[in-house]
């Protein structure tokens, strides 16, 4: 690489203004690469959809038929309550404990209390586990063979066993819990930084004029922190609504499609319907809801710079 | 007496935060134990309904067999690979423009900044299917290479937004001075800048490599064959297809694949949670 440098430094003294504006030749790869493999496929994304096209042969006409009749699925509503439950709780969920637990370690943390590295690792170590794993995981302890940790506890004091994985409801409730054990860790990091900025003498002058600990946390600490929590929903849903591989592992989107989120339906109607128009269809959905939650959370950011 | 009061409240709440610390652990890591725990059963133990984690006859069976069969190892160097080539690759096309975007002036950044943020929003999903049909007609579907570019550009948005950070932390007037010295934009940036921005390029190649290793969908719909497989889309291989222990096994594989990921991050973890929070608020 310095051999390189010195090379391009001999070839044209660094004073003499080049051609081209110098910023061209530092963002080349990064041009390349985002032309390649983003703009090209988001512009076939969108084409295909107004196409006909499947997996099954080669040619395709154009057609708005593919949007008609993907829009019309009467299965359709299924996979979009289930998407929406799937998405909202976990976000929630997410929030909510990931807002605790930053909040516990860092009474912990400020006490110097025993224990808070080893919790911080633990919940961390499900954040970077691959998605497959952690439905795996989830299959295995909510299963209801005799290896199912929770059923074996339920079992133990003389309940069960639960059909935490093969009843409709309680399959969405399961696959949330292990959205959220796999995604918290996110907010916490997040939330658990922002919590580092609150200004300490409104919280001491809270404590002065006698505010108990939940209207401090509500009127004092959360407003603080507003953009911060903002911008986390917002990429936890994005992130949420384009996954699928938990789900895959931890129910395969059953039983009878109670956890077909809207992301695993996009793959379905490619590799299992081999109707690659319609997965396009779906695609262009996800984009946009990703684009839209994008530009929200561009304007928060700017507002807090303001 | 009112400090002794104070002192007594306190340590009512240290024993609330205790408690709120161990529940977070059981629900974070019960499962993790157990996982371990089945690991090491055999197959008549993984039968039992019991709920003690520790097995009365250990066994490293399930490793053993995991680790001799045909498809997981070559599942471990495949994603290994994968991370290598995404990771470094990331890093390669990311630095150059995000030290553009640090150091230079020029119309247009604040809008091409946007949009690398926008390209970060887009679903691997929404990218697949096209490059599918793209890989399929070239014939490089379920190619280790050709998978790699793909995660180079997945990885490539907030490899690019991290560094940027970094490289706004070094001051200009260090590579300005090499500038004035006569050294070229290229020489000032690989001699003076990238040296000091050593610590976080590695938190950066770190969190791009774990990512890598996690990452499913674009893999799921690339790499068709099962010698070509990362470890993140193999173990679906191993969910119900051995016959004697499966779940023993599915454990063992489960945990071999994590471990990398899990020791990497937990060492590092101050190190790369610095860096991962500047990179998601920033900007």
């Amino acid at each position: 690489m310095a051999v390189a440098a010195s090379r391009v430094a001999t070839r044209r003294p660094a004073r003499t203004r080049p051609r081209l504006p110098e910023q061209v030749a530092w963002l080349t790869p990064l041009l390349v690469i985002a032309t390649l493999f983003f703009l090209w496929p988001v512009v076939n994304v969108i084409r295909l959809a107004f196409t006909d096209t499947t997996l099954l042969r080669d040619g395709y006409s154009y057609t708005l038929q593919t949007f008609s009749q993907t829009l019309t699925d009467p299965s359709l509503p299924q996979v979009l309550g289930v998407t929406a439950i799937f998405v909202g709780a976990s976000v929630a969920g997410q929030l909510l404990f990931g807002l605790a637990i930053a909040l516990i370690l860092q009474r912990a943390v400020a006490r110097r209390l025993h224990g808070a590295v080893l919790v911080r690792s633990v919940v961390l170590s499900a954040w970077v586990m691959p998605g497959i794993l952690i439905g795996v995981i989830w299959q295995i302890v909510l299963n209801e063979g005799p290896f199912g940790l929770v059923n074996s506890a339920l079992a133990a004091v003389g309940l069960g066993p639960v059909a935490f994985l093969s009843d409709t409801d309680l399959a969405v409730a399961s696959a949330v819990t292990a959205n959220i054990w796999r995604g918290t860790a996110f907010t916490m990091l997040l939330l658990y930084a922002a919590l580092q900025t609150v200004n300490d003498e409104l919280l001491d002058a809270a404590k002065v004029d006698g505010a108990g600990r939940m209207r401090t946390l509500w009127h004092v600490t959360l407003p603080q922190i507003r953009p911060v929590l903002l911008v986390n929903a917002i990429l936890i849903t994005i992130a949420t609504l384009n996954t699928f591989d938990m789900i895959l592992a931890l129910t395969g989107g059953g039983p009878a499609q109670a956890t077909e989120v809207l992301a695993l339906r996009t793959y379905n109607s490619v590799f299992v319907n081999f109707n690659l128009a319609s997965g396009c269809v779906f695609a262009v959905f996800l984009l946009g809801a990703s684009l839209l939650l994008t530009v929200i959370y561009r304007r928060i950011l700017r507002e807090d710079d303001e | 007496m009112r400090a002794r009061s104070i002192d007594r409240q306190a340590r009512i709440d240290d024993a609330f935060t205790y408690a709120g610390l161990a529940l977070v652990l059981a629900f974070f890591g019960l499962p993790l134990l157990w996982l371990i725990s089945l690991s090491f059963r055999d197959a008549a133990e993984v039968l039992v309904s019991t709920i003690n984690p520790i097995p009365d006859n250990p066994t490293l069976d399930n490793y053993k067999e995991v680790l001799s069969s045909a498809q997981f190892p070559r599942f471990l160097l495949n994603s290994a690979v994968l991370s290598a080539i995404g990771a470094f690759g990331a890093l390669a096309v990311a630095a150059p423009a995000a030290y553009a975007f640090s150091r230079i002036d020029f119309r247009g950044r604040r809008a091409l900044m946007l949009a690398v943020l926008a390209l970060q929003m887009i679903s691997p999903l929404v990218l697949a299917f096209p490059l599918y049909r793209y890989f399929a007609s070239l014939g490089i579907l379920n190619s280790l290479p050709a998978t790699g570019l793909v995660y180079i550009a997945i990885l490539m948005p907030l490899a690019t937004w991290m560094l940027k950070g970094f490289f706004d932390g070094i001051p200009k007037e260090l590579d300005e001075a090499a500038l004035i010295d006569g050294a070229s934009r290229a020489r000032a940036f690989l001699s003076v800048v990238l040296p000091i921005a050593r610590s976080g390029l590695t938190a950066v190649f770190v969190i791009m490599a774990l990512l890598a290793w996690a990452e499913f969908v674009i893999p799921y719909i690339l790499l068709t064959g099962p010698s070509q497989l990362p470890i993140s889309v193999g173990i679906l291989n191993f969910q119900g297809t051995y016959a004697t222990n499966a779940t023993g096994i599915l454990a063992a594989g489960s945990v071999i694949a994590v471990l990398p990921a899990v020791l990497l991050f937990v060492v590092l973890q101050r190190f790369i949670v610095g860096a991962f929070i500047a990179g998601a608020l920033k900007g």
